[in-house]
């Protein structure tokens, strides 16, 4: 106890109190100007969901995009919702492009985050019609889906959402994502007999009402890691669960087996921030991304559908026999993503409390 | 240098501290309260909202009774541990210390994907179970309740045996004795003296375990099943998913509340401050 209260006297002694002066005004001055941080001027800043997707993105994208237009990217990650709300608060957006999935697209308009895309610059004719796919404020940057996956060693092969919810012909238990959002809603209604037309405006309490016929053999993931996980070693014998996660299951060796007929296409989008710096550069970029030629490259880098039909042209037809939006998909069901951007919240309690109860 | 900026030393000394503290942690709370009252259609929707509606009741009520139970857990397993530890021999010490310490330092994520292995149906334990022929199927021991508390309870394991261990020390051996040659037997010397004047420490390390619980997120996220909803998930989705930050901070203040003024009665009542020293 003394010797070290000496040894830390000694140590304050030992360094003049110039330096720890100089030395803290320092550290406060990197702490207050993270100009040092911040973008180089023709350099656009990415905010992505990061991994093995950003590195796709970066070959497919990235790079030929910065050799075209001189216009660098970079990236950083983390890219959720509350802080592009706490930037644009701050009245300090970083963020020059951001990829979101599609509720945010009206949930961000209605808070005012987001910049309108500037339709002279990117092109919005080739992008898949229908279905709410462009905004004012955002543009689809691939598809992808929900769709069910089963473990062929543990359970036959389920044909209809109302297999799902039939625990006698299919025992075991089934993963669902356990944000509301999770297209886990709309398949009790298609079980329940409801024509994929008339699915939204959901019928919250109906869906509840099947989901608790099976509600002891539901297993909620958080995470798309753990739903890969859950359907990999059999905990799960059924998921419903990312397109991406069930082919990486199967890549990895795992006896799953995809429904194709059993899917819900959605889309990632990207949106450009109240404030961005580059905005201009950033619509640039935005149109890139929307030719042809680079969604076919994305799709052939990852497991994602492109945007625009025109891409599958140069997509070979194995490929694209495994892609959202690819020719085995034709049946499924397209999510009502700006039902959802609007009623996110108050679903979610209904949802919570039927968990709770 | 004057004498009067001298004799100032010592509180000069402070004064960075206290700026970080008030600039990065005492101002945004202030803010986050604000938040959580300024809302259009009234300063208190958001709470009557959390204080009247079942599910934010049935979340507030779950948060705070399995914090209570990871306490209680660490009690039960902590004070034989402390108990060892203040005991043991050099050798000993160092063991328990590692095995306490090695999973304090040890990433959550990994201790949590950890017991996922362990505790699944198909896992370690259900395996050694049915081999053994204690049981056919499999118990369900993670996703509900059951794994939360197991995951908690190790992870706050160190935070009621430190503190523990910390009071044990301090106690004079010679009360022991005298209570023995008083004629107690060991087991009333150690039920009537021994945890008595432990008490302190029991209940300031349960508070420390209890306050700490009511924020956990990860934990209950990734063992817990559909009942095991909590504060710190409800925030969360709030601040990222539908942006709504006054429903947000109205939730953190409940936390920062419950939690205040439990670390008050803890330190009016048991000496909490002691603990980690402060008075």
């Amino acid at each position: 106890m003394s010797s070290t209260r000496i040894r830390t006297t000694r140590l304050l002694h030992g360094a003049s109190r110039r330096d720890l002066l100089k030395l803290s005004a320092a550290a406060i001055a990197t702490v207050a100007a993270p100009s040092v941080l911040r973008a180089q001027a023709g350099e656009i800043v990415f905010a992505s969901w990061g991994g093995s997707w950003e590195a796709a993105m970066r070959e497919a994208w990235f790079k030929p995009f910065t050799q075209k237009t001189g216009i660098g990217v970079r990236t950083v990650s983390g890219n959720a919702y509350g802080r592009i709300q706490a930037m644009v608060e701050a009245g300090k957006t970083e963020w020059d492009v951001v990829e979101v999935l599609p509720d945010f697209q009206w949930i961000g308009a209605e808070k005012k985050l987001l910049e309108p895309i500037d339709f002279n610059l990117v092109d919005k004719t080739p992008i898949m019609a229908g279905a709410d796919l462009v905004t004012p404020y955002s543009v689809p940057q691939v598809l992808f889906s929900r769709l069910i996956a089963y473990n062929k060693k543990l359970s036959p092969a389920p044909k209809s959402f109302a297999d799902i919810f039939d625990t006698k012909k299919f025992p075991g238990k089934r993963a669902f994502y356990s944000k509301a959002n999770g297209a886990f809603l709309e398949a009790a209604l298609l079980a329940d007999g409801v024509a994929p037309s008339a699915l939204y405006p959901l019928d919250i309490e109906r869906a509840l009402k099947k989901l608790s016929t099976i509600r002891d053999d539901i297993l909620f993931y958080e995470t798309n890691a753990q739903a890969e996980q859950f359907v990999t070693d059999g905990q799960a014998v059924i998921g419903l669960i990312p397109d991406g996660r069930a082919l990486s299951a199967q890549k990895n060796g795992a006896p799953i087996e995809i429904a194709y007929d059993l899917s819900f296409l959605t889309w990632s989008a990207m949106v450009v921030p109240k404030g961005a710096p580059r905005a201009k550069q950033a619509m640039e970029f935005l149109a890139y991304t929307l030719t042809p030629d680079a969604q076919a490259a994305i799709a052939k880098a990852y497991t994602y559908g492109p945007v625009v039909p025109k891409a599958f042209d140069m997509i070979p037809a194995e490929r694209a026999a495994i892609l959202s939006g690819g020719p085995q998909m034709k049946n499924a069901v397209i999510m009502g993503e700006k039902w959802w951007g609007a009623n996110l919240a108050a679903a979610t309690e209904k949802v919570n409390a039927w968990k709770l109860s | 240098m004057p004498a009067r900026l001298r004799s100032a030393g010592p509180a000069i000394l402070i004064l960075p501290g206290f700026l970080l503290v008030a600039g990065l942690f005492v101002w945004p709370v202030a803010q986050l309260v604000a938040t959580s009252f300024g809302d259009k259609a009234g300063a208190l929707v958001h709470y009557s909202k959390i204080f009247t509606e079942t599910t934010y009741l049935r979340v507030v009520s779950r948060t705070l009774l399995l914090s209570a139970q990871t306490a209680l857990l660490c009690v039960l397993l902590g004070y034989p541990l402390a108990y060892q530890l203040n005991r043991a021999g050099r050798i000993g010490k160092a063991l328990i210390l590692v095995c306490i310490l090695i999973p304090f330092w040890t990433n959550l994520l990994v201790r949590t994907y950890g017991w996922i292995i362990l505790l699944n149906p198909q896992g370690v334990i259900n395996g050694l179970l049915r081999q053994v022929g204690l049981i056919e199927g499999s118990l369900p021991l993670v996703y509900n309740s059951t794994g939360v508390l197991v995951g908690m309870t190790q992870i706050m394991l160190p935070y009621m045996v430190l503190p523990l261990a910390a009071v044990m020390s301090r106690l004079d051996p010679a009360v022991m004795r005298a209570a023995r040659s008083l004629g107690a037997s060991p087991l009333a010397a150690f039920l009537k003296v021994y945890v008595p004047l432990t008490l302190p420490g029991v209940l300031g390390g349960s508070l420390l375990v209890f306050m700490l619980s009511l924020g956990f997120f990860v934990v209950p996220a990734i063992l817990g099943g559909p009942r095991d909803l909590l504060l710190a998930q409800l925030i969360e989705f709030n601040i990222n998913q539908t942006l709504n930050w006054p429903f947000a901070a109205a939730l953190s203040t409940v936390l920062l509340v419950a939690t205040v003024t439990l670390y008050w009665i803890g330190d009016r009542f048991f000496g909490l401050g002691r603990l980690w020293g402060a008075r």
